[in-house]
């Protein structure tokens, strides 16, 4: 695996830099949050738009909120938590509402994320509440690499967008160039049509461990599909796919409730219901923590995923 | 009062008299918190704001959010009578399909340049507008009223820390001061927040007191207030919730009220209207 590409914070700046020098509204909004997000080139190159508020994130939202109204683009960034819950109404009422094109960088997203923090930094309910949320656009890309895509194709977009990042240490996936298409499944793997891994996030990684493993040693014969949009959701492409396995596993770092096992269960269910088993944090309050060893004690090991696999499989 | 504060309170009065008849018609709303205003609102639509009402988006354009948000009848009354749209468009208010919501919507409503109803936030997205104007190097002020009983809400103070460090002297706050907030007297909820003036000052804001009722005031405190570029601003007006109206001044049983049809025909006779407007 390549390790030239910036990891997952520092490649939204990579691509906000690159951004910034062919469009004069560019601009980024930090609540404190300028050296965690990786921004203090940003704000070198161009002082006059970047906007430290401080310590208080309604204020950065509702900030970006006038920025946007009065034709400027910017990117509300700091961590995941403090953004959808604490400015959860400011985000909704102020820029979902009033279409406003502001983007926003959640940093820590899941458990991997918020790892030796503790509870307090690590968010695992970002994803559902920004999902049931009209209007935002929900991308989970899986490394730095796929990141720095997805904010290149994010800033196409004239509206509010929800970007999830990490913490910076995830292991690389993609090798190379990716395309990103916004909106649109990735299939990863298609051993056959057993079942169907949809995964999002970093932990796409263990996903393609477990699939590779249980063809090797089992030949079971999965499908790893990466769903790194879940807002507007892929639901032509996961429908087709549901049709060929009539079973799934969803994978993510994030608590089993509201986030991509809610949404490819809803989609499912209106359009071809199958078993499927979601794999994730089991609505329980993680702790600090080595974040490999966090993964496999919350339900989110490789074992895990493959003892889902089976479970799925059996339930057809 | 010279000719032209005069001007400006008979347009103030029409206003009123449009938020009573809106509210009566629409059997739902809030007429003492929109009276409160009538008189700022009036001097901003009808003397102050370099505005078109052809060209609502002109990004040149001065802005102003009605942070307290429940208090709109009276700035679409200001932006219909101004020619944003049809007079005949009022009486919608509420209703189903209308373009006048329950609180503003920059969306639905030409003229409306952010919308608001959750209490707090204007000061803060005013904020941004004004940075925006340093970036985009469109010269234009950002006004924003906002009610004192909304002071307590946390997102204020932390607007008045980053307005104040960004030195956004383009951003002229007129605090609605008349002493009541949804569920009675502040002094008697959470009276901390007094005295107002205070504690703009001590965020480092330019502060200036007036009778916002008074509209040679009115304009004075924004002559002042433009002229300061460096601090933001804070007027502190004091004003009388229901203002205008013998029943309702300082009743604030009027803060969420619907005005009967007597009511409403005490308010004609008040302000000199017409039954059938």
């Amino acid at each position: 695996m390549s390790k030239k590409q910036s990891n997952t914070r520092r490649a939204v700046m990579d691509a906000l830099l690159k951004l910034a020098s062919n469009d004069p509204a560019i601009s980024v909004v930090c609540a404190d949050s300028l050296k965690s997000m990786r921004a203090g080139e940003f704000a070198e190159k161009y002082p006059d738009r970047l906007f430290d508020v401080g310590i208080c994130e309604q204020n950065a939202v509702d900030f970006g909120a006038g920025l946007a109204a009065s034709g400027l683009k910017p990117y509300v960034a700091t961590y995941a938590g403090f953004l959808t819950m604490r400015a959860c109404e400011q985000m909704r009422t102020f820029v979902a509402y009033p279409k406003l094109n502001v983007k926003f960088i959640g940093a820590n997203g899941g458990i991997y994320g918020g790892e030796r923090e503790g509870v307090t930094h690590q968010f695992f309910e970002d994803l559902g509440i920004v999902r049931s949320i009209p209007g935002i656009t929900v991308v989970v890309p899986a490394d730095g690499r796929e990141v720095y895509q997805a904010t290149k194709a994010l800033a196409q977009i004239d509206g509010p967008a929800y970007l999830r990042v990490g913490s910076d240490r995830e292991p690389f996936i993609f090798e190379d160039e990716i395309d990103f298409e916004l909106g649109k499944i990735r299939v990863m793997r298609d051993y056959g049509d057993d079942v169907v891994v949809f995964a999002t996030g970093s932990i796409l990684y263990r996903a393609l461990k477990a699939v590779d493993m249980l063809y090797e040693e089992e030949g079971i014969k999965a499908k790893v599909v990466e769903v790194h949009t879940l807002k507007p959701l892929d639901e032509k492409n996961i429908t087709s796919i549901l049709r060929k396995t009539g079973a799934a596993v969803t994978v993510e770092d994030h608590n089993i409730i509201g986030g991509l096992g809610s949404a490819i269960s809803e989609t499912s269910t209106s359009n071809y219901p199958v078993p499927i088993v979601r794999i994730g944090l089991q609505d329980i309050f993680p702790e600090s923590g080595e974040a490999e060893q966090l993964l496999d004690k919350y339900n989110m090991a490789i074992t895990d995923i493959k003892d889902g696999v089976k479970k799925a499989i059996a339930l057809k | 009062m010279d000719n032209e504060a005069i001007q400006i309170k008979e347009i103030a009065n029409k206003l009123r008299l449009d938020v009573v008849r809106m509210v009566h018609l629409a059997g739902d709303g809030h007429p003492g918190p929109a009276l409160s205003i009538a008189d700022i609102v009036a001097t901003l639509y009808y003397k102050v704001m370099n505005i078109d009402p052809k060209n609502p988006d002109w990004s040149e354009r001065d802005r102003l959010i009605l942070s307290k948000g429940h208090a709109c009848p009276i700035i679409y009354a200001a932006l219909a009578r101004k020619g944003y749209f049809s007079t005949k468009i009022l009486p919608s208010l509420r209703k189903l399909g209308s373009i006048l919501q329950g609180h503003p919507d920059m969306i639905k409503t030409p003229g409306i340049d952010m919308t608001s109803g959750s209490l707090g936030n204007g000061i803060s997205i005013a904020s941004g507008m004004v940075a925006a104007s340093r970036v985009t190097g469109y010269d234009y002020n950002v006004y924003v009223i906002t009610g004192d009983g909304e002071l307590q809400e946390g997102v204020v103070w932390e607007a008045a820390m980053s307005a104040a460090h960004f030195n956004l002297g383009k951003l002229i706050v007129f605090v609605d001061n008349n002493g009541f907030q949804s569920g009675g007297a502040i002094k008697d909820i959470n009276s901390t927040i007094i005295p107002v003036l205070e504690k703009w000052k001590a965020f480092g804001w330019h502060c200036q007191e007036i009778d916002g009722h008074n509209i040679n005031q009115i304009l004075a405190a924004i002559e002042k207030a433009k002229a300061e570029t460096k601090q933001p601003s804070v007027i502190v007006a004091k004003t009388i919730k229901g203002k205008g109206l013998p029943f309702m001044e300082n009743d604030n049983s009027w803060h969420k009220r619907t005005p009967t049809e007597d009511e409403l025909n005490m308010a004609i006779k008040v302000f000199g209207g017409v039954a059938n407007e």
